[in-house]
């Protein structure tokens, strides 16, 4: 009895190994947060990612294999990222990696990519340190350092009258960083930071923090974290009688703070990497493509930029197929590939611009854009800042 | 000094929230020795029922928190006969397990339901008091009473409060003077004693579960007035409220009313004046602090009224 349990046992085990043959498919897994409190953004980089997965396939596949694209959950939290990147990179079928979004969780998936050797490419941490200290880590939108003083360049210039700020940050790597590149850039464009309070991202009450910045009246508060918290901030604030202007980053910019904030998201301001409207004919294309795909629902700029990082990764495992090479050389190979797009020219030519890395596989070229809150819907704010102080 | 009373006030309406999911745990616990683990859950679903009443039906919002309290505390009943019954005379270990086997179901259930996403109430979907805001261009302020250097107290936070203490002076009474109340008291301090004396323990038990399933169905309602709604509100808001119960003296209804305060006043002055990061973590040491000094919570099984 026994012996014919393990008998079947076996040749299950075998139809699961050789149902999965890998023979004529070509994988890549794609990790982010599918569920949490930032799954928002999850759903969006899965639809950008698959979008970009049919059109490959519809048009012959990668050497004539179908790209097969398989989706990681790590739930917006470093310890289940950590989690996800060992399975992903101890997985033989795997060549690579799309993701992580939130900087902890690149974070903690780079030591794992890194000492195993497969590459993980980022379509939204934005930490300072996400690709620093690891050749396997790459990115392809602009780092918080920018970002951060792209927000301080931009208040002062275009919102009138801003002289002290107030920041509420999440108390995550993405917050802190973000918070960093802020604070160290105001004071350069006149700004005086008269508070900075942290939150923590499992929080649904901030009236402890928030009465703490009302008692100080800045003229602006700077929220940086997440459009799930950022939503209950704003509403919460106006509660308390906060009447200053609100600033986001692109972690708020998500469809979804407006459902969360209603009425109090109106007139707020956040920054993005990357807007359709800017992008030309290709960017249009694809987001009527997703449109028709996916029912009606419209793109926004994370679905964009992990359509771009799979198109990325797809050109990168092309250019460097070898049927014959082993599983290490394979995924160096396309490691290679990424890091010898390091100039202009050598550049991969996507929907959301022009992406190629420095020595730290960062992206540096990349502009910010500005998003408000009108009548209920992101526009694109009327006035743009695109020859912001350079990175480098 | 305004800033010291709206944090005041913000300490006390997350206490009071508190204060009402933990008498559930406590409640059930004096009678039973179980923590009831999916109590966070009931509060949650407490909180989606009166949601989903209120934006896909046409009934009032105080008719959809009536039916929400009744739904909880059926469900809260149900709980107890599916899951605690059978396990009565088990190991306490056991029926321990399965309380955070129904709390996983639970929550997971909700996440496939209704999605991780946040959900508030829509503004048209709850009475007028609730909707306290101020005019950006005139200052002008509305449902909320001005205070002199600008800041405005919403009445949502003043109904809160209020409602927390006309509900656990309601229970109080309740356990002290009706007849329920003393079969509960009975049962607490000894089932078996109780259940030669004629009353009907298993009834009982039902009925604590039912109370403090209702009860937490109000937190939550509340909780999704001036927080949010979503499906690890339950786990988030239930280990505070936990920990409030702990710190009170597990089993004691005053004690976990006055457990729910202390978290609370900790959260708002820890978080408003240190640092809103390590907001929780000050409820916790407080916690800490008070179990280490008295092991049984502040007011511990010495005391003989539990129930």
């Amino acid at each position: 009895m026994r012996n014919w349990l393990v008998g079947l046992m076996l040749l299950m085990s075998l139809a699961f190994v050789y149902g999965c043959d890998t023979g004529n498919q070509v994988r890549v897994a794609v990790a982010g947060p599918f569920t949490g409190t930032a799954a928002a953004f999850g759903e969006m980089i899965k639809r950008g990612a698959q979008l970009k997965e049919k059109e490959i396939n519809e048009a012959g596949g990668i050497n004539g294999k179908m790209l097969k694209l398989v989706f990681k959950d790590d739930a917006g939290k470093p310890k289940d990222a950590s989690n996800v990147a060992n399975s992903i990179a101890d997985n033989r079928r795997f060549l690579a990696v799309v993701g992580h979004f939130n900087s902890s969780c690149s974070l903690a998936g780079k030591p794992i990519y890194k000492q195993k050797g497969i590459v993980e490419l980022s379509p939204g941490s934005t930490n300072v340190k996400v690709c620093e200290g690891s050749d396997w880590t790459f990115r392809n939108l602009y780092r918080d350092d920018f970002q951060g003083q792209f927000v301080a360049e931009y208040v002062n210039k275009y919102i009138n009258e801003i002289k002290t700020v107030a920041i509420l940050f999440d108390n995550d790597d993405y917050g802190r960083g973000l918070r960093d590149g802020f604070t160290s850039a105001a004071g350069n464009f006149g700004l005086n930071i008269v508070a900075s309070e942290a939150y923590d991202r499992n929080s649904t009450d901030f009236k402890a923090q928030l009465t703490g910045i009302k008692a100080k009246n800045p003229d602006l508060v700077f929220i940086s974290g997440l459009y799930s918290e950022a939503g209950l901030i704003v509403k919460q604030g106006r509660e308390v009688g906060i009447t200053a202007q609100f600033f986001g980053a692109d972690g708020v910019d998500s469809p979804d703070f407006l459902t969360v904030a209603g009425d109090a998201a109106e007139g707020t301001y956040l920054t993005t990497p990357f807007i359709f409207s800017e992008g030309g004919g290709e960017a249009l294309r694809v987001a009527e493509a997703f449109k028709t795909e996916f029912n009606g629902i419209e793109p926004d700029t994370w679905a964009a930029l992990s359509y771009d990082a799979v198109g990325m990764i797809a050109e990168a495992i092309e250019k460097t197929f070898d049927q014959d090479a082993s599983l290490a050389d394979k995924r160096k190979a396309i490691r290679d590939h990424l890091a010898s797009l390091n100039t202009p020219e050598k550049g991969y030519t996507g929907i959301t611009g022009l992406t190629y890395f420095d020595k730290n596989g960062d992206t540096v070229n990349k502009p910010a854009y500005v998003k408000i809150v009108e009548n209920g819907k992101f526009i694109t704010a009327p006035q743009q800042l695109l020859n912001a102080g350079s990175q480098e | 000094m305004s800033v010291f009373l709206l944090q005041l006030i913000n300490g006390l309406v997350q206490g009071g929230i508190y204060a009402l999911i933990a008498v559930g745990y406590t409640m059930v616990y004096g009678i039973i020795q179980l923590i009831n683990f999916a109590h966070g859950e009931i509060f949650m679903l407490g909180a989606y029922f009166a949601l989903i009443l209120v934006t896909a039906t046409p009934l009032p919002f105080w008719a959809a928190v009536l039916l929400s309290m009744v739904f909880c505390a059926v469900l809260g009943m149900l709980i107890d006969y599916i899951a605690y019954r059978p396990l009565r005379n088990a190991p306490r270990l056991s029926a321990l397990i399965t309380a955070i086997g129904v709390s996983l179901t639970l929550l997971n259930l909700a996440r496939m339901l209704w999605s991780s996403r946040q959900r508030t109430f829509p503004d048209d979907s709850k009475p007028a008091i609730f909707q306290s805001k101020i005019d950006l261009e005139t200052g002008e302020v509305f449902n909320a009473i001005p205070l002199p250097d600008g800041a405005i107290l919403p009445y949502t936070d003043i109904f809160i409060i209020l409602l927390a203490v006309v509900l656990m002076f309601a229970l109080n009474r309740l356990v002290h003077l009706t007849k329920i109340g003393k079969a509960m008291r009975a049962c607490a301090q000894n089932p078996v004693a109780a259940n030669l004396m004629g009353i009907k323990t298993n009834q009982v038990i039902s009925v604590t579960f039912a109370i403090g399933s209702a009860l937490g169905a109000v937190a939550g309602v509340m909780v999704g007035l001036r927080e949010a709604i979503m499906p690890t509100m339950g786990y988030h808001k239930g280990i505070a409220a936990f920990a409030a119960a702990v710190l009170g003296g597990i089993g004691n209804i005053t004690g976990a009313m006055l457990g729910g305060i202390i978290i609370g006043l900790a959260e708002a002055f820890g978080g408003g004046y240190i640092s809103g990061g390590y907001k929780l973590a000050f409820a916790y040491v407080i916690m800490i602090v008070v179990i280490l000094i008295r092991p049984s919570g502040l007011f511990g099984k010495s005391t003989a009224q539990r129930a």
